[in-house]
């Protein structure tokens, strides 16, 4: 997938060529919600593509507001935030969608559908975008052989164990062939077994070209895979560089 | 666009049958303001046929006793012949008159009880015609002066100033008690709609999440609007359409002699009105219901 530039995003100020080949630019972004709460302060964050970086931080730290931030959840109040080239603020409402489509996101509570099965929670994500069946189809059996449940297809979420859950939410998050896939801590409510699963399918992913960007508290994790580490800490961007969960001195 | 259309049409009957004792309750009460409407219109019609019916009739009728002398009618006749206002007159015998009757029960198809009592009850007339209509003058005095031979005079504008009253109020009361009912509709429609959509939250916030545009997101409970809306326009058609015949002899019982009936052009104007107001009302409940919900 390449990232086009569409005239409209073009900013006023254009970015530096190595921000448009990012999957993701954070510049001076900061974020006050009207009640007054300073979520992110001057946070600067470039993820070239391709990369796979650790989120992390203490609870309130800012990182669910991050994640809103590069899903247009939420507009920064200050500051410019692009995705695969686009800046999100000036981006009209009609293509939100759009750029949605780019990004593949993957949550704690793994939100599938419990009357769907498998199959269906992963086409549901295509369906709702207007692909036709007939090319569905293809696409939903590839990224279910992708994450391993090829077999389990057939299955209820109730049926299934947290892991293939969340394996089946990543399934759903890779259905658009994202740019880049964000993670909401994917392992907070698996066991640690079950967690380095996830993980590797993750990383699997990210070697196929997939940028990941993954919120957690699993230090253990963090620490091992030695891979970039972004810290938040009340709002602010505290550390950036490849190591453990803790800071070594 | 066959994709959204199968997907939208797909999910807002999957959420009418999922959600179905308020689908039913709103689809009820939509077919209750349906048939109000239709019911309006068609009473509001038949008055205005009556009306129409009245107005080109002549304007004046004398109904004469039975047994009067020819000369004295002739005498009335010429009497009346002369006054300024008048533009012709006509005399109807009591053969003539029974013989018009029974051709109107024969065209409606009623049965004729004069044939069975071998008498004819019908009275003859003298038939005044106006040069303007409105403008009597003195024609109805001169014809009730003359008591000997005159029964009773009918002024055709009594009966038109009575069915244009009768009109107003009916048209005035049916309108507010349709406005009520609307407000009725168009509110159980929103709260249905409503509650769909609070059903479907997870879907949609899922649906948000991958991407789906807006109208993916809302249309299928526009739709669902619609269907009930469609829904209760056809139930209403189908009771209409069991009730016509009842209330096509009803009403000509009660209108004598005018031909009030259901003809094709009042048909294809209930077919239009019931169906666009039921769909109206549904999409504009679902509309509100969807805009408030999904305002980001």
């Amino acid at each position: 997938m390449t990232a086009t530039l569409e005239p409209a995003a073009v900013t006023s100020r254009p970015p530096e060529p190595d921000a448009l080949r990012a999957s993701l630019v954070l510049h001076d972004v900061s974020m006050v919600y009207p009640n007054g709460k300073r979520a992110l302060v001057d946070v600067d964050l470039v993820v070239p593509r391709g990369d796979f970086v650790f989120l992390v931080g203490p609870s309130g730290a800012g990182k669910t507001t991050l994640i809103k931030l590069l899903i247009r959840d939420v507009v920064a109040t200050t500051g410019a935030v692009l995705l695969a080239g686009q800046d999100l603020a000036r981006l009209p409402r009609r293509q939100v969608p759009l750029i949605r489509r780019r990004i593949g996101i993957v949550f704690q509570d793994f939100k599938l559908l419990p009357t769907k099965t498998v199959r269906e929670n992963v086409a549901f994500a295509l369906e709702v975008t207007g692909t036709p069946r007939q090319h569905a189809a293809p696409v939903v059996e590839r990224v279910l052989a992708l994450v391993g449940l090829s077999g389990q297809a057939e299955q209820r979420p109730a049926q299934l164990s947290g892991g293939e859950q969340q394996r089946t939410a990543i399934a759903r998050a890779m259905v658009h062939d994202p740019e880049i896939i964000i993670a909401d801590e994917p392992t907070g409510n698996l066991d640690p077994l079950i967690s380095w699963e996830i993980l590797q399918l993750l990383l699997r992913i990210n070697e196929l070209g997939t940028t990941v960007l993954m919120a957690t508290h699993n230090a253990e994790v963090v620490t091992a895979l030695r891979r970039r580490v972004v810290a938040l800490e009340e709002g602010r961007v505290v550390r950036d560089e490849v190591g453990g969960y803790h800071r070594e001195y | 666009m066959l994709t959204f259309a199968a997907f939208s049409v797909r999910r807002a009957l999957q959420g009418l049958w999922r959600n179905r004792v308020m689908s039913l309750a709103a689809t009820v009460t939509m077919v209750l303001m349906l048939l109000l409407l239709a019911g309006l219109l068609i009473v509001l019609s038949g008055l205005q046929a009556g009306l129409s019916f009245v107005e080109q009739k002549v304007d004046v009728q004398a109904y004469l006793y039975d047994g009067v002398p020819q000369d004295r009618v002739q005498a009335l006749i010429a009497q009346v012949e002369a006054l300024p206002e008048v533009s012709a007159v006509t005399y109807t015998t009591k053969a003539q008159a029974l013989a018009d009757w029974q051709a109107t029960l024969r065209a409606r198809g009623q049965q004729d009880f004069t044939a069975v009592t071998g008498t004819n009850p019908i009275p003859a007339s003298i038939n005044v015609k106006l040069r303007e209509p409105g403008v009597y003058g003195t024609v109805v005095d001169v014809l009730q002066a003359d008591t000997a031979v005159v029964q009773r005079v009918d002024e055709t504008q009594q009966v038109v100033d009575a069915l244009i009253t009768i009109t107003n109020v009916l048209r005035t009361i049916g309108l507010i008690m349709l406005v009520m009912v609307g407000l009725t509709v168009l509110f159980i429609v929103v709260n249905t709609i409503r509650m769909a959509v609070m059903a479907r939250a997870d879907e949609i916030e899922i649906m948000r999440l991958v991407g789906a545009s807006d109208a993916f997101i809302r249309w299928p409970f526009i739709f669902e609007g619609l269907f009930v809306g469609l829904i209760g326009a056809a139930v209403t058609l189908l009771l209409l359409g069991l009730a016509a015949g009842p209330i096509s002899q009803f009403t000509s019982a009660i209108v004598a002699q005018v031909p009030v009936g259901f003809d094709q052009q009042l048909g294809v104007q209930l077919v239009g009105l019931v169906v666009g107001a039921g769909a109206l009302m549904g999409g504009i409940g679902a509309w509100i219901s969807v805009r408030s919900y999904l305002i980001r």
